[in-house]
């Protein structure tokens, strides 16, 4: 199946139910193109999706796929591609949901380098309890919870997945569609854990960093002939804290992934119909 | 009963107390008896009083008993936390040479041997441990030689060197005892047999078990007394193409079973008290999204971080409400440490049929404790492995909508769904954990919500019907008075049925391997006079199910001192109930 591919084949016929211009449809369209351009079909592909808004992008998209708990989504990712080194996994969520809930997970998947792509829909709040302060949220962004603003400086998640020990860290914008589906397929195609952390604006609760920010302020690392092999170079533009960038910021040359690292490499769905033909072995080792 | 020989090595954790006991504990096995240990720990790595004990007999022995009759004694403290169990003809080995001098009764029999000093002799201090136990088998009459096997398997990966030494380090404690006393082996004359005996804890047979059922991938997270079930599938399931995962934390450690459990790999995690309460956010989405997933609790004392190394069966309540919602499960406690690897084979076999969560309830006694048996109890052409409705590409085809598309939560007679797997063409599909529709999308229709929920309960009275819920039973069937009891305790229950033969008291054992589903006990709770149902918690969570499933009031012998049942004292104790009024 996978020679014919077309993206509308990871589409489902469920309508997405997010706020028209949400930033989310176009991260996931990237995503669906990025894996058909990629060599995948929705077979063989597995999408874990986490909780809120960005979450419900598991309903949207055609494959294998679970929607499992808040935050967790990571740990679900790494489970199946252990189990089946032969399936491309992909796993998204909110900032929310990968920074906050989920932060612990982030940090282990990330210096476990699973082989799987990791998109993070990036609105700095959260969208689906309705528009409060997220880990991503400037200290003086006024939401619900946070009057004044939540007074304490955002998480960076790319300089978090650098201190991680990460072997593929991007950003993209949701809205540069071209771009955006480049850096996830760059992202799928990468040896290990691909993260990418997006900017998709959340139109209804997000006054602050919307299209028009990003369109204005975004630099393009591409542009700026920034060499993502190198690993200082890297580190200025995660660490700048004034600018905002697109583009693979970090790609490590010789990423071997964690299943590979520890030998894994069959499909541990097929077992014996009875114990395994050496298995008296197992008990006379208690002689 | 001279043959029942109680032997127990004590000190500071950090002696090598484990491993010493262990060496005399194969040892005992390889001669062709059984053995039984048990294990007193602090939940501290140094310092803090640790013992194994053991108990051998040529026949069968499953429990412990409030005896001991050679105690190796590394500090004072070790007889004194023994004393009550110390008696008239009790010998205590100890080192005079050091620091302390021991305070042993009159009427016990001492026996000081050099150990440091004789284990210098035989190469170097460490193995003053080995010198005891070869001071031990001079005052039992136990031949020196069986040790040697068991210090080639502890040894041999050291070099043939420290073999022979230790080899050595057993002859001197054993000839010093020979020349400095005249004990005439107490009495004891340790019988030998032919037979060929495993000798394994219940971790061990859990993830033994594991392995035999097909499990190939397992992620936890490490606590007491969960941990050894991980160490024991390390570097081993990866002989058979699987992968041990050592996670960040408990929320980690269930999704990513579940994970590898939605690829199509039998998955399975364990873990104790505070990691129960973690994995049981996770819990809910095992079962709505309607994935085969083994969940092994080891119990241990709680609430909170409670008694971390110590024996209570005080989550059956959590194992059978656990979760938010209603959530349907099945809940699997082994009764002993055989059990322990046939029900995690069931456990598997269960979750895949029923496509499931199943709690695999075990604990801390079971876990630590060490039972020889005859290898075929462990027979791997028994095991049958059924993996349920996994469809392949073809069958798939079936399963389809108008639409093509694969109805992975498809409403059935039996409430069980086809299962199909990433790889198998047109079965792609996404679970969550949002109430769904057939096809596994979000839903909040009031019929198809019911419909999904229906369904999934139907699974358990899908297997109400189809598998046996049985109970093992043990004593004279005909005997008006009934114990139950679930988990570790049967063994020392058995035993304690010859302490109450002998006082003329005829009592029908049940001991009851599942917990939801359960079997049906009101006739045989009817056809008793009493019914007395033993665990260890203080409230006495089975009794409560019992008692709502029967409509009857029962008896309860309960104890949470943290320490398992004895034998001996259980049969006093179930002796003393079955005078007491019940309660009204
Ligand atoms: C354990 C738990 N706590 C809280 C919630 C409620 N909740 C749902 S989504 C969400 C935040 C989502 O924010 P984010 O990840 O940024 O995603 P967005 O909706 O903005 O895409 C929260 C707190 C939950 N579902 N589970
Ligand atoms: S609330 Fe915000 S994030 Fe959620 S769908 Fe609407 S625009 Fe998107």
């Amino acid at each position: 199946m996978s020679s014919d591919v077309r993206f509308t084949d990871f589409k489902s016929d469920k309508q997405p139910t997010w706020c028209p211009g949400c930033g989310d449809f176009g991260t996931m369209n990237g995503m669906m193109k990025a894996l058909a351009n990629t060599g995948n079909d929705p077979d063989n592909t597995f999408v874990v999706a986490g909780i809120g808004c960005s979450g419900k992008i598991g309903t949207y998209m055609h494959s294998y796929a679970l929607h499992g708990v808040h935050g967790r989504a990571l740990p679900v990712g790494t489970g199946v591609k252990m189990a089946r080194p032969d399936i491309e996994v992909m796993v998204a969520g909110g900032d929310g949901d990968g920074y906050s809930i989920g932060a612990g997970h982030f940090v282990h998947a990330v210096r476990r380098n699973v082989d799987m792509t990791y998109v993070v829909m990036d609105n700095r709040i959260y969208g689906l309890t309705k528009g409060q302060a997220s880990p991503t949220s400037r200290s003086d962004f006024e939401t619900s919870t946070t009057p004044e603003g939540p007074k304490q400086p955002p998480v960076n998640p790319l300089a978090l997945a650098l201190a991680s020990g990460a072997s593929f860290i991007a950003q993209s914008f949701a809205s540069d569609a071209l771009r955006h589906q480049e850096i996830v397929q760059e992202a799928i195609e990468h040896d290990g854990f691909g993260f990418v952390n997006v900017f998709s604006p959340c139109v209804t609760f997000n006054d602050v960093d919307t299209y028009d920010y990003f369109r204005d302020t975004l630099v393009d690392l591409e542009e700026e002939g920034h060499d993502p092999t190198d690993y200082e170079a890297a580190k200025e533009v995660i660490l700048d804290g004034e600018k905002e960038f697109q583009g693979v910021m970090y790609k490590e040359e010789n990423s071997v992934p964690y299943h590979e690292q520890h030998g894994v490499t069959e499909n541990m769905s097929e077992i014996p119909d009875g114990a395994p033909d050496d298995a008296m072995d197992l008990v006379r080792e208690f002689y | 009963m001279a043959e029942d020989l109680n032997w127990a090595i004590g000190g500071e954790a950090g002696d090598g107390i484990d491993s010493t006991g262990k060496i005399f504990a194969q040892a005992l096995s390889r001669a062709g008896r059984h053995v039984f240990t048990s294990k007193d720990f602090a939940s501290r790595i140094r310092g803090g009083y640790t013992a194994y004990k053991i108990r051998t007999a040529v026949d069968d022995v499953q429990s412990v008993v409030d005896r001991l009759d050679i105690l190796v004694a590394l500090t004072q403290r070790t007889i004194d936390e023994n004393l009550d169990e110390l008696h008239e003809g009790s010998a205590i080995i100890y080192d005079g040479e050091r620091s302390w001098e021991a305070e042993i009764p009159d009427e016990m029999t001492a026996v000081d041997v050099p150990l440091k000093s004789l284990a210098e002799d035989a190469g170097g201090a460490i193995m003053r441990n080995v010198v005891a136990l070869g001071a031990a088998c001079e005052i039992t009459g136990f031949d020196v030689e069986y040790l040697d096997e068991s210090l080639e398997k502890r040894f041999g990966g050291k070099g043939s060197k420290i073999v022979e030494n230790n080899k050595q380090a057993a002859r001197l404690g054993q000839e010093y005892v020979q020349e400095n006393y005249d004990l005439d082996h107490l009495g004891y004359d340790l019988e030998t047999t032919d037979e060929d005996y495993v000798l394994l804890n219940g971790n061990e047979a859990i993830g033994m078990g594991a392995i035999a059922a097909g499990c190939r991938f397992y992620a936890g997270y490490p606590i007491t007394p969960a941990t050894s079930i991980m160490e024991y599938l390390t570097g081993r399931i990866e002989d058979y193409g699987g992968h041990v995962v050592q996670a960040e934390d408990e929320l980690s450690a269930i999704n990513m079973a579940l994970g590898a459990a939605r690829g199509g790999a039998r998955s399975m995690t364990a873990t104790s008290g505070a990691g129960i309460d973690l994995m049981t956010e996770t819990f809910g989405l095992v079962a709505t999204s309607e994935t085969p997933l083994v969940i092994a609790d080891v119990q241990r004392s709680g609430p909170s971080t409670g008694m971390p190394t110590k024996q209570e069966q005080g989550d059956l309540n959590m194992a059978l409400y656990g979760g938010h919602g209603e959530v349907p499960r099945f809940v699997v406690a082994p009764t002993s440490i055989t059990e322990c690897f046939w029900k995690t084979i069931e456990a598997f076999n269960l979750a895949e049929k029923y496509q499931t969560p199943v709690f695999l309830v075990s604990d801390l006694a079971m876990s630590v404790t060490e039972q020889t048996f005859p290898p075929e109890a462990f027979d791997m052409d028994e095991v049958e492995i059924d993996r349920g409705k996994l469809v392949d590409e073809d069958e798939v085809d079936e399963w389809l909508d108008a639409q093509g598309r694969f109805r992975a939560h498809a409403v059935t007679d039996d409430g069980v769904s086809p299962r199909a797997i990433p790889g198998a063409t047109d079965g792609a599909h996404m679970s969550t954990g949002l109430e769904h529709d057939e096809l596994g999308r979000r839903t909040e229709d009031e019929d198809e919500r019911v419909q999904q929920v229906d369904k999934r309960n139907r699974k358990v009275e899908t297997a109400k019907e189809q598998e046996s819920w049985e109970y093992r039973e043990f004593g004279n069937s005909d005997a008006d008075n009934l114990v139950i009891s679930w988990g570790s305790n049967e063994g020392a229950l058995v035993e304690a049925l010859d302490y109450l033969e002998e006082d003329d008291i005829d009592v029908r054992v049940l001991s009851v391997p599942y917990i939801f589903p359960r079997p049906d006990l009101s006739d045989e709770i009817e056809a008793a006079d009493e019914t007395i149902v033993v665990e260890c918690n203080a409230t006495g969570q089975f009794a409560d199910v019992i008692e709502h499933d029967v409509l009857t009031r029962v008896k309860r012998i309960n104890k949470y001192t943290g320490v398992r049942f004895k034998a001996d004292e259980l049969a006093e104790e179930i002796t003393q109930k079955l005078t007491e009024e019940v309660p009204a």
